[in-house]
């Protein structure tokens, strides 16, 4: 069964392109990381999905109901932790909860529910008083309210502590556990890393790539990432290592050569280097976090 | 939905304390002409002469109230970001639009109904005489025109993006059309007249366009409605009726052209 299903789905700008022909499907049960660097137009693609901003071309879906002809009955389905919004002036956390509660016609307890995402000591001030944080965690708890099949959460751990963002996987594994599908964005790496089943990787509109992090680690060939030491300036000898085959990248930082490749590769390179009259002072070689597939392939589109 | 909406706005609108101002000095003003008519006021007292006496001051105070009702009720959710905390639950844009306009004229039309039914019973009281169906059919146009007025500060609400340009443009249409209206009419007229197109009157079209502004056409309609003692005058399209039409014409039209915009429109 398919939670999210987008057909090309574009959205232009006058002439700038946020969102190029994305096709998309999320299926039931899974927990989807939407992953980006800010500006490549992860938030374009989610406020579509909840009908705040109209697409040019293409069309998606959730559940079966298109979201913008069905927009109603895909939002009684769903909850949304949107990103820009902000609380209401004059309500507490608790009329927050219970405004969430009326318009989805759900029976939840909000004192239950303010509990679960740990502001309950604050239900009952104003909402306008609350930090960040404690916004963040009001408007995930408006989203849970009705147990929805669907979780959508735009950027969810912007403003939270690491605590907080804990906390936050937390209930995101929960709700997953209930049956939930998950879909969330967010440019911090290890958020993803550590909750999703598959993740998108969305880059200047486009989506470079999705797939589960087990295979996204071995399409980096075994995904080892070598951290070389030189004393000099390395000059042009950067192309030279990149010219090398089973090199992913090669990328210079501070005297240090950083090179993803395979691990049979590692001595190529180093002798690579020497023969260019680089001095190796020292090297080490790491494990490739999902950072360095991550910037691998959004660097990769520039 | 929309009734979800409106009770959530209804309350915060209430809980406001420059609505309770407003809505207070409408009303007391409505009141004390109500007191004063009977001392004042030409014989006989009636609710029917009554009812020319509170029209100006009606037709002056309510689009400052209204506008002021309506202009911020989107505009400033939709900048400050609560809007979306709205949008993303199961409310369309039209839930929105209408939930908005019923808490927003409720707390009007309350107000102004009241003060106006306590002002009649202050008329009437001892000595005044009620033509009871003329004076009903005053209080439901006086509401129109109050609903006439809070429908165009939504409308301005939701056509733009930023709350500066509601409170421009929220401004500049009753300053153009209520205010500054004789104003306008004044310099067309002497505009007309010494180039030489008329001498004097204005045109017909020209007064039917001026007959047709909100102001105007309530008038009208309380003229010829609601006082047996007056009759409103001139050719047909600048009689009573045609005030009726204005008035549904201003509270529908600009709202309508609002929510096509609105609903087309990117709420980032």
């Amino acid at each position: 069964m398919v939670a999210i299903k987008a057909t090309r789905l574009s959205k232009r700008y006058n002439t700038v392109v946020a969102l190029d022909r994305i096709d998309l499907t999320v299926n039931k049960g899974e927990t989807f990381g939407f992953l980006g660097p800010n500006g490549a137009g992860k938030s374009t693609f989610i406020n579509i999905l909840l009908d705040l901003v109209k697409p040019s071309d293409g069309e998606v879906s959730i559940l079966g109901n298109n979201c913008q002809d069905e927009g109603v009955k895909v939002r009684n389905k769903i909850g949304v932790l949107p990103e820009g919004y902000s609380v209401f002036d004059r309500l507490t956390g608790r009329q927050h909860i219970e405004y969430a509660i009326r318009s989805k016609d759900a029976d939840d307890n909000p004192i239950e529910i303010l509990d679960r995402v740990g502001i309950r000591e604050a239900a009952d001030r104003k909402a306008s008083e609350y930090s960040k944080g404690m916004a963040q965690r009001l408007v995930l708890g408006m989203a849970l309210v009705g147990s929805p099949e669907l979780l959508v959460l735009d950027e969810p751990t912007s403003g939270l502590d690491p605590n907080g963002a804990a906390e936050m996987r937390d209930i995101l594994r929960e709700e997953n556990e209930r049956g939930a599908t998950i879909f969330f964005s967010s440019h911090i790496l290890e958020q993803v890393e550590a909750v999703c089943d598959r993740v998108g990787i969305l880059q200047n509109g486009e989506l470079v790539t999705v797939d589960t992090i087990t295979n996204l680690r071995s399409s980096l060939g075994g995904g080892t990432k070598l951290l070389i030491e030189t004393g000099t300036d390395v000059n042009g000898s950067l192309d030279t290592v990149r010219g090398l085959s089973d090199v992913e990248t090669a990328i210079e930082n501070d005297e240090t050569i950083e090179v993803t490749c395979t691990d049979d590769a590692k001595m190529d390179v180093i002798v690579a280097l020497h023969d260019a009259g680089v001095d190796v002072v020292n090297f080490r070689t790491e494990e490739a976090s999902l950072e360095d597939m991550f910037v691998e392939y959004t660097a990769g589109g520039q | 939905m929309w009734r979800i909406i409106a009770t959530q706005d209804g309350h915060l609108t209430v809980g406001s304390r420059s609505v309770k101002f407003l809505i207070s000095v409408l009303a007391f003003g409505v009141l004390l002409l109500g007191y004063l008519y009977p001392i004042q006021g030409t014989n006989p007292t009636t609710t029917a002469h009554f009812t020319g006496f509170v029209t100006e001051w009606i037709t002056l105070v309510t689009p400052v109230i209204g506008i002021l009702l309506g202009y911020n009720a989107v505009v400033s959710e939709r900048e400050s970001g609560s809007l979306k905390l709205s949008l993303v639950l199961p409310h369309s844009r039209k839930d929105i639009l209408l939930g908005k306009l019923l808490g927003r004229t409720v707390p009007l039309v309350t107000g102004l109904g009241a003060a106006l039914i306590l002002a009649g019973a202050l008329v009437v009281y001892p000595f005044g005489e009620l033509l009871l169906l003329n004076f009903a059919v005053f209080v439901l146009v006086a509401i129109c025109y109050a609903i006439l007025w809070v429908s165009i500060g939504l409308a301005v609400s939701i056509s733009v993006s930023s709350k500066r340009r509601a409170l421009v443009s929220g401004f500049a249409i009753p300053t153009v059309f209520v205010y500054g209206l004789h104003t306008i009419e004044r310099a067309v007229r002497v505009g007309l007249s010494s180039t030489g197109v008329t001498s004097g009157e204005l045109p017909l079209g020209v007064q039917f366009v001026f007959g047709m502004t909100p102001g105007r056409g309530f008038t009208r309609v309380v003229d010829g409605l609601t006082d047996p003692a007056v009759s409103v005058d001139g050719p047909w399209y600048l009689s009573e009726w045609t005030g009726l039409l204005a008035i549904g014409i201003w509270t529908v039209v600009p709202l309508g052209v609002g929510y096509r915009r609105f609903k087309r429109s990117d709420l980032h």
